[in-house]
């Protein structure tokens, strides 16, 4: 699919969510394996506009590209604010997890739910881009 | 995303359609939060509720800890397989009831 744009902002959730659900459904990706990619892409794409763009007091894109080919959809988000790795975030750890939700810290689920969303999720820093790769088997459900 | 909050039998029912996002996630956190205040007896509707993403966990979990404050008890209707999968990696759903329409959900409450 040729690279759509939009606007970094929270506007645009639902749109990309909306792309990527319907290349989705036209490969044949599964139910739940769909929900679990939207789930994904919304999480880190969440992250760059709230954190990567507003908190920088910047405004930029984000640019969505879908592929399909080898049995699996491969979707990547890059946008222009500061380079920000996602796996280099602290991930929530079991203790986290395992206390009571009155106690739990609010927050710090999005990365969690990401990597175990998606078969893949990888992060790179290129052209001076931040580059977030997902990645979905098609065909086993 | 609508959200509306109702009352029945006593029960505070909160319904949410579409999307829970963070674009939306603050209208869900305002209506529920207002409505669950001082209540003990909280259904959270989410049959028409598409994607939930964590920043709508996020709102699940404030109303829990409201309710909980007050000895109270959260029943979630008709949320579906892939937002129940959520919940129970995330550790959430052990914490909640579960019910797949709205008259189960009145009897486990009216039931405690």
């Amino acid at each position: 699919m040729e690279r759509k744009t939009f606007p970094g902002t929270l506007d645009s959730l639902e749109g990309i969510r909306q792309e990527v659900k319907e290349e989705s459904q036209r490969v044949g990706l599964s139910k739940k394996a769909t929900y679990n990619l939207l789930l994904a892409i919304d999480e880190i794409a969440t992250n760059i506009i709230m954190h990567g763009y507003e908190e920088n007091d910047k405004s930029g894109v984000i640019d969505l590209q879908i592929d399909h080919r080898d049995n699996q959809i491969e979707v990547t988000l890059e946008d222009d604010a500061p380079p920000f790795d996602p796996l280099q975030h602290t991930l929530p750890t079991e203790e986290f997890f395992n206390k009571p939700l009155e106690e739990r810290p609010i927050g710090g689920m999005g990365i969690h739910l990401t990597i175990n969303a998606v078969d893949k999720f990888r992060y790179e820093f290129a052209n001076q881009r931040n580059r977030n790769i997902f990645v979905v088997k098609v065909g086993d459900a | 995303m609508n959200v509306t909050s109702s009352t029945v039998d006593s029960i505070i029912v909160i319904e949410a359609s579409g999307s829970i996002d963070s674009k939306t996630a603050p209208e869900f956190e305002r209506t529920a939060m207002a409505a669950v205040q001082g209540q003990k007896e909280v259904i959270i509707d989410l049959t028409n509720v598409e994607f939930l993403s964590s920043a709508g966990l996020r709102v699940l979990l404030m109303i829990y800890r409201q309710v909980k404050a007050k000895s109270g008890k959260v029943v979630l209707v008709g949320t579906s397989e892939e937002i129940q999968d959520i919940m129970a990696n995330t550790g959430f759903l052990s914490f909640f009831s579960t019910a797949d329409t709205m008259q189960e959900g009145i009897d486990i409450l009216k039931a405690a």
